[in-house]
């Protein structure tokens, strides 16, 4: 689901297939620079709603994506602590 | 001419002068703040034992303030960093990555950072970040460089962000000036420029480049490896070229450009030197103090900015 959305989103920027973009693509690989790098973060924390760090560990579609995924459960969980006081 | 920038910085004009590495020391700097545009130390790759003396050179030239230069991508970038708060240096300028990590630390030292961001989403990270304003440098600019000009830079990025935004790139007399305010900035930025200040202390080779430098004296390196550097075309820069067209490894690339700043800046080495310039080096055509490029660019830009009346009915 998110993959399909960072391939849209690589897609539009870039001018490569979708296709191409897969859990193991580097940015290198997709001929993202730092630049197109926030572009991304930046419309995938709209899309998300969440607010992702820049790192340069940061290599692969697939880190990406685990980040992401890591901070909406921890977004959660600090949810649920609010609930429940 | 005094904007909102002018206010928060206490500074008299809108003018900064660009952070070059190698280049912009406390001498360059404190000329250009006693003048009363808003000078910057560049720290560059250096320690921070050098930018220190720096800084304190440019405290005994001046009273008013001036910024630093830091390099994020420098070995030394938190030595530097933790300086510049320890030293409580008025303003923090930020280029080749994000600040995110050190400004906190900043801010707390009463340290107003201002990044050079080259894209709209950059400018929005750095807005979010807390930085004070932000310097929007289009591509014409020499160094490392983006891929947007100037002229569409800096309005997307006036109506991206509400912090006080500095126009870089491409701007070195009260034209540039007086458009760029037009572009919605408040002040601007010019390195090329004052590198024919009197008080800047490169090779003479490379000023004698840069004074007889056309709109065409400039040329990109870099981008294969994903850090474009605009620099004067010598000999080193058509080597560098032709060693990316065929292919070099990055190492060899790597050894190509170390140490090319300094060989052009201390050395004037045409051969082995890297001698960033802005597109705008053809508009440079003589030495004068700092002071007085600070005073000449701001009389123009008024003059501009008064004259355009004239076309509009």
């Amino acid at each position: 689901m998110l993959l399909d959305k960072i391939a849209e989103l690589i897609s539009e920027r870039t001018g490569c297939g979708a296709g191409a973009v897969r859990m193991d693509s580097t940015f290198k690989d997709l001929n993202i620079d730092s630049l197109d790098r926030v572009d991304l973060l930046m419309d995938l924390e709209d899309y998300t709603g969440v607010q992702i760090e820049l790192s340069e560990k940061v290599e692969t579609v697939g880190d990406l994506i685990r980040i992401i995924e890591e901070k909406k459960k921890d977004a959660g969980k600090g949810e649920e602590t609010e609930n429940a006081n | 001419m005094q904007t909102e920038i002018c206010r928060l910085l206490g500074i008299r004009y809108p003018v900064f002068q660009g952070g070059m590495a190698w280049i912009a020391d406390g001498r360059l700097a404190a000329a250009v703040s006693e003048g009363g545009g808003l000078g910057i130390i560049a720290a560059g790759n250096a320690p921070a034992s050098y930018v220190e003396e720096q800084i304190h050179f440019a405290r005994k030239r001046t009273e008013k303030p001036f910024g630093l230069n830091v390099m994020l991508r420098s070995p030394f970038a938190d030595e530097v960093a933790d300086l510049a708060a320890r030293e409580g240096v008025r303003v923090v300028t930020t280029g080749a990555g994000n600040p995110a990590a050190f400004m906190d630390r900043w801010r707390r030292a009463g340290c107003a950072v201002i990044p050079v961001v080259a894209s709209v989403a950059m400018a929005k990270l750095m807005e979010r970040a807390g930085a004070a304003a932000v310097i929007a440098e289009g591509c014409e600019s020499g160094g490392h460089v983006g891929e947007t000009t100037t002229m569409a830079l800096v309005p997307q990025v006036c109506d991206a962000v509400r912090l006080p935004v500095i126009a870089a790139g491409g701007i070195a007399d009260g034209r540039g000036f007086a458009a760029a305010l037009m572009l919605g900035a408040q002040g601007i930025q010019m390195g090329t420029r004052f590198l024919c200040a009197g008080e800047c202390t490169i090779h003479p080779v490379y000023r004698e480049k840069i004074l007889r430098a056309t709109d065409r004296s400039t040329i990109v390196t870099g981008r294969r490896n994903g850090h474009p550097v605009r620099s004067l075309r010598t000999a080193f820069s058509r080597r560098y070229e032709e060693a990316e067209y065929r292919g070099a490894s990055e190492t060899e690339l790597d050894v190509l450009g170390t140490g090319a700043l300094r060989l052009a800046v201390q050395e004037g080495d045409l051969e082995s030197g890297c001698f960033l310039s802005g597109q705008i080096a053809g508009l440079v055509k003589r030495v004068q103090p700092a002071a007085e490029i600070v005073e000449e660019v701001t009389r123009e830009a008024e003059q501009c900015l008064k004259g355009t009346s004239r076309w509009v009915r």
